[in-house]
């Protein structure tokens, strides 16, 4: 059975990981994860270096094969997927990209418009993440505040109901931090359902809901309560 | 052969000997794809695959001329069309290697390639060894092409080229950034294969043009010049077709004039362009590109 979620009228609204073990080779990098998330929650997945945050979200996203019956989304078995579209993805920084060939803003971004959003609404993207002008620019000259920002555009490209960064503060100077997360919650409020992966929780200034913090594969999943508003 | 006509003004010549026109239309043909796909090999960090699969052709070659010498087999026609089924050969068990050694997929190149280059030796002997067939293998034989050459690697152009513009989107995204392109649904392992054979289809056709030794030079030393100059990929590309076509045009000249191979100088002058481009890119861009960057960073 293949299911379809390209169409317009689903939603993710649930994640929900059931006892997930995932490894490369001999090597067992988690084990026996289990947490459940809704629609507008907003998860931290805190632990070290090497800790398997990062496998975690490869699984999510199916770039990591898993076996089947051990994540779901909206209640369907992720295996069961062809594309993860309706998810946003900003990866840590210098993960998977390959740099130092040339490309531009716009060049990248435009292979990226799988879902062929219009070209206004990729400009005010562009402009709302504050890259307008760089986007004729070549990648390997931006900063990495602004290639985050890059990476954001385009995690938002394809309207996510679940926006997943990796990490995403690694190389942003300080003053910019609190900025990005302030817009991360603005997005959260608005009903995307947020993960962030950090190894610093001291950092994040985000308005969380959830916590799973990974040690050497294992994880423990608590509630947290949120702030209130304003 | 050439050595003869030196006389004639090259222009003029071109006109004259159809031998030559052939050399440089097939030689303006590899120049404009061997770049191309030279720029997603780079890009993917697989720029040893082209010299892996050219050495793997020979081995195709070197057992045509084992058929065709030894065997007097000579039903199996231009030894070129086993060279083009070595290199998908090679290229499909360059890719059950790499599934086999996850975390180590260059491996696959060095057993690749030292399987090719042990069986050509084999043929090459068993064929009755060294002679000029085996050197044009090796080096390029770009005066030798006849008609039925242009037609395979004309046909085979426009198939890259329909390739590469009918997936554009699909090729990038896999080039830069793999997780991605899995994200959004491509299937990159399919893909890859596909693209691979592609490869070892124009790098057994371009061994005619510098021989085995020189194939991955074509593919990677115009972009590896215009990647550092290049403002935007699309423009890269085009910097390095443009040098490509400068180096076989010159090339052809120069081997025209002074009477010496064609591949070889070919690749030199490509060198040559590549040098140029590093000097070029330390002395005078590099200190505008630092202020560009500033003021890039500051926006």
């Amino acid at each position: 059975m293949n299911i379809d979620i390209y169409g317009k009228g689903k939603i993710l609204v649930r994640l929900s990981v059931n006892k997930l073990t995932f490894g490369y080779d001999y090597r067992t990098v988690l084990k026996d994860i289990s947490f459940k998330i809704n629609s507008g929650d907003f998860l931290a997945v805190i632990g070290n270096n090497g800790s398997g945050k990062s496998t975690l979200v490869k699984c999510i996203l199916g770039i990591n094969k898993v076996a089947p019956n051990q994540i779901f989304l909206d209640d369907i078995d992720v295996t069961l997927f062809h594309n993860f579209i309706n998810i946003g993805y900003v990866p840590q920084k210098f993960d998977d990209f390959n740099y130092e060939f040339p490309i531009t803003v716009n060049e990248i971004l435009r292979a990226s418009n799988v879902r062929r959003i219009s070209e206004d609404k990729l400009l005010e993207l562009l402009d709302k993440t504050g890259i307008l002008e760089l986007q004729n620019e070549n990648i390997n000259n931006l900063s990495g505040g602004q290639l985050q920002r890059v990476f954001i555009v385009r995690a938002l490209m394809n309207d996510p109901k679940l926006l997943i960064l990796d990490e995403p503060t690694v190389g942003v100077d300080r003053r910019n931090v609190e900025a990005f997360y302030k817009s991360v919650n603005e997005l959260n409020k608005e009903g995307i359902t947020i993960i962030l992966i950090t190894h610093n929780i001291h950092e994040a200034v985000a308005d969380i809901s959830h916590v799973l913090s990974i040690h050497n594969g294992e994880g423990v999943f608590k509630e947290v309560p949120r702030g209130d508003d304003e | 052969m050439i050595y003869m006509l030196a006389d004639t003004p090259f222009l003029i010549a071109i006109f004259e000997y159809d031998f030559l026109l052939y050399a440089l239309i097939a030689g303006l043909i590899m120049g404009f794809i061997t770049p191309l796909i030279g720029s997603f090999v780079i890009i993917r960090r697989l720029s040893f695959i082209a010299d892996t699969l050219s050495h793997f052709s020979l081995a195709g070659l070197s057992i045509g001329l084992f058929l065709t010498n030894t065997l007097s087999l000579t039903f199996i026609g231009d030894p070129l069309y086993l060279a083009v089924t070595a290199a998908v050969i090679g290229a499909f068990i360059i890719e059950v290697l790499r599934g086999y050694y996850q975390n180590y997929k260059e491996i696959s190149m060095p057993i690749v390639m030292s399987l090719g280059t042990s069986l050509s030796a084999l043929f090459i002997s068993l064929a009755g060894g060294w002679n000029s067939q085996v050197y044009n293998f090796l080096f390029g034989s770009l005066l030798t092409v006849g008609n039925d050459y242009l037609y395979l690697i004309a046909i085979t152009a426009v198939i890259v080229i329909i390739m590469i513009l009918a997936f554009y989107k699909q090729i990038v995204l896999v080039s830069f950034d793999e997780a991605y392109a899995k994200l959004v649904g491509i299937k990159v392992g399919r893909f890859q294969f596909v693209s691979t054979l592609i490869l070892s289809l124009v790098v057994s056709l371009s061994i005619v043009t510098v021989g085995v030794l020189l194939v991955a030079s074509l593919m990677i030393i115009p972009v590896a010049a215009a990647m550092k100059v290049g403002k935007s990929f699309r423009n890269t590309i085009t910097i390095a077709i443009f040098f490509s076509e400068i180096s076989v045009v010159a090339g052809m000249w120069l081997s025209y004039e002074f009477n010496i191979p064609p591949g070889a100088t070919i690749v030199l002058i490509n060198i040559f362009i590549l040098f140029m481009t590093g000097f070029f890119k330390r002395f005078i861009m590099n200190k505008r590109l630092k202020s560009r960057q500033q003021q890039i960073q500051m926006k």
